[in-house]
């Protein structure tokens, strides 16, 4: 037992770094289409745009991954009001016409960006101060991945208390719950979807800055992020934040120690799971607090 | 709403539209057919979107510089160059393909990055009979064609290259790991059919990782470290060859573990993304931009001063591929058409080429020297010589 836990450790610790990676990227995805019912496919596309916003700023010092996480956050934001003020007019019509409308919008950013920076993968590494590798128990380990699981904790408590236990949080919910109610108290209810949208645009950004060194900007990463993204909220369930953590961490878990434990089904693992937790549970593992 | 939302729906429509965009249009060309005396049309099928861009802005460019050293003119006949979108997928290339043939009636293509294309168009030109002069997609499948060459190698080629060098080298147990599709495979069977009669052996089991989709190595990495390996042979390209380079240096294997692979794991771009990651790798491949030949020193700088980096197989390939329509337009003498290029190109003979000298085998693919290559101060460099494949 304890050689087993001694030779898969490793893939443990990275499990939760990649999982907390796919919370502070789809918790927005999430939030978004649970709460406000809005259908974002242009998610990954939000992730890119910080990605990029690393690799523009980046100069390998702490100061200048602040900046990019300032900047990133910056542009998610805006991204993300945009999107709110594309996809309203569509709010009535259902999740298709949402689906092929920010669809397409990832396809257009997917090629201006693409013109923009080329089609490679581009190089963004961490500050220096952060490079290299450290010592766990035995294994070797990077420092980056490290300190990114303590950034990524801290985010999640973070949103985890905005959205559960702040009165701002409490109003978002009772949006959620009864609109006329909310409206009724002289709220404006285009505030919160505004500010519910950016917030989970900004997160996906702020996952793009941070993951960059570990999954970096280029054509295609977008895709793949939007897949593992819709992954998370489809097994996590809809609309809560414990329910991103939940599906992200367990995600993690099965792209990392599962792909090492059954190597031979690892092409499969992502999506079995995910069909696995459909049977059981079809509307995810943890059912939403406002909407079930 | 928790009641209307079907999640499967949602992903199956998601893959549908992602797939139903690969489908990219071939771009738009004139299509004049009465040009028997004036400039033959030559038909560059490469991606213009898409994963493989870059890639095919390789090709584009190395075709097109060698054309332009020769006063736009291939054969002494007046080049125009109808250039299609290949895309990602092998219904795009066909499309751009038929294009090309049909509508454009090229005298013939060249360009086609990925082999699925190739398997898709095979038929195509053979029953036109119009050559194609691939410079890059080779696969081991490809054989008893009369109109499809390649200036590139075949798919398994460099793991050939590859194998007897690391079998004396190593010093222990070799690692394999490659992406879980045809290319991969093709190197890991080419690899292992000079390592293992070289006395090399194998550390574990060879692994395919899946593609595509693999962001995270470590799982892989934690194997390669565990398994007692003394070096590693892998398969990757494109975005994946960055990411597992990237990785294998952040968890500390760089520098333990000694690193070689087909030479697509440091070429062109990718080796800007992995930055020093890359440093000391060791690769298998028919080119590098510092050798030093006649062919070379006419192509590498000229490449440099047009694009500001170095040339790739790719745009080396692309850049003899004009060079073997040259050749073979200029025998075909006044009798120019596709079947009488194509007789010319069985008896083009010795090409003088930035790689070296090469010739076509029967099967239509060069008889050339390798070389292994190492990573220093960001450039791949000539670090030896792996003897000639392709006979």
């Amino acid at each position: 037992m304890a050689g087993w836990l001694d030779g898969n450790l490793v893939g443990f610790v990275d499990g939760i770094a990649f999982g907390l990676l796919l919370f502070t990227i789809a918790v927005g995805l999430s939030l978004v289409f649970g709460m406000m019912d809005v259908l974002n496919l242009a998610h990954g596309t939000l992730y890119l745009g910080g990605a990029y916003t690393a690799y523009a700023l980046s100069d390998g010092t702490l100061p200048g991954l602040l900046l990019a996480l300032t900047a990133g956050a910056l542009v998610g934001a805006l991204g993300g009001a945009a999107l709110t003020w594309l996809t309203q007019p569509l709010a009535r019509r259902g999740h298709l016409d949402q689906a092929v409308l920010t669809l397409g919008i990832t396809f257009i950013v997917a090629d201006l960006l693409a013109a923009a920076f080329g089609g490679e993968v581009l190089p963004t590494d961490p500050p220096a101060a952060l490079r290299g590798t450290v010592d766990l128990l035995g294994h070797t380990y990077p420092v980056y991945r490290l300190v990114f699981i303590a950034v990524a904790a801290c985010l999640a408590v973070l949103v985890h208390l905005l959205f559960e236990r702040s009165s701002l949080g409490a109003l978002v919910r009772a949006t959620v719950a009864d609109r006329d109610m909310v409206r009724a108290q002289g709220v404006d209810i285009r505030k919160v979807l505004y500010g519910v949208f950016a917030l989970g645009a900004a997160l996906a950004a702020v996952g793009g800055v941070l993951g960059a060194p570990t999954l970096g900007p280029g054509p295609g990463v977008d895709e793949s992020v939007l897949v593992l993204s819709l992954v998370v909220v489809v097994v996590g369930g809809l609309g809560s934040v414990r329910g991103a953590l939940v599906g992200a961490l367990l995600i993690g878990q099965v792209q990392t120690l599962g792909v090492a434990l059954l190597p031979q089904y690892a092409p499969f693992l992502l999506f079995g799971t995910m069909l696995a937790v459909l049977v059981v549970r079809p509307h995810g593992l943890v059912a939403s607090a406002v909407r079930t | 709403m928790a009641g209307r939302f079907h999640p499967l729906v949602l992903i199956t429509v998601t893959t549908g539209l992602l797939l139903a965009t690969g489908c990219g249009g071939a771009s738009l060309g004139t299509g004049d057919d009465n040009k028997q005396a004036g400039p033959v049309k030559i038909g560059l099928l490469v991606p213009q979107s898409g994963t493989y861009k870059a890639l095919g802005d390789d090709m584009k460019q190395g075709f097109e510089l060698y054309v332009r050293q020769h006063g736009g003119r291939l054969g002494g006949r007046e080049v125009q160059i109808v250039t299609a979108d290949e895309g990602e997928t092998a219904d795009s290339g066909k499309a751009a393909a038929e294009k090309l043939v049909k509508q454009d009636r090229v005298l013939a293509v060249s360009g086609v990055v990925s082999s699925a294309t190739v398997n898709g168009v095979k038929d195509l030109f053979e029953t036109s009979r119009i050559p194609l002069v691939g410079s890059n997609a080779s696969p081991t499948t490809l054989t008893g064609t009369e109109y499809i060459w390649r200036t590139s190698y075949v798919n398994d080629e460099p793991g050939k290259a590859l194998g007897r060098h690391v079998a004396e080298r190593a010093g222990g147990p070799v690692f394999l790991i490659a992406a879980g599709y045809q290319a991969g495979k093709d190197e890991i069977e080419g690899f292992k059919s000079t390592f293992l009669p070289a006395g090399g052996k194998i550390a574990g089991e060879e692994v395919y990782t899946p593609f595509p989709g693999t962001k995270n190595f470590q799982p892989y990495l934690s194997q390669i470290e565990n398994s007692g390996a003394k070096a590693v042979f892998c398969f990757y390209a494109g975005g994946a060859a960055v990411d597992f380079v990237k990785q294998y240096r952040d968890f500390g294997l760089a520098g333990k573990i000694p690193l070689y692979a087909p030479g697509f794991l440091t070429e062109g771009g990718v080796l800007k993304g992995q930055g020093d990651a890359a440093e000391g790798i060791l690769t298998a491949l028919n080119y590098s931009a510092d050798l030093d030949n006649a062919a070379n020193r006419q192509f590498a700088p000229a490449y440099r001063a047009a694009h500001g980096t170095d040339p790739t197989t790719y745009a080396m390939a692309s850049w003899d591929a004009a060079q073997v329509l040259d050749k073979a337009i200029g025998a075909a003498g006044s009798a120019v058409t596709p079947e009488t290029v194509n007789a010319a190109l069985s008896s083009v003979g010795d090409i003088d080429s930035p790689r070296g000298t090469w010739r076509f085998n029967s099967g239509g693919t060069p008889i050339q020297p390798w070389y292994l290559r190492e990573v220093k101060l960001g450039a791949n460099t000539v670090a030896g010589d792996l003897g000639r494949l392709g006979g």
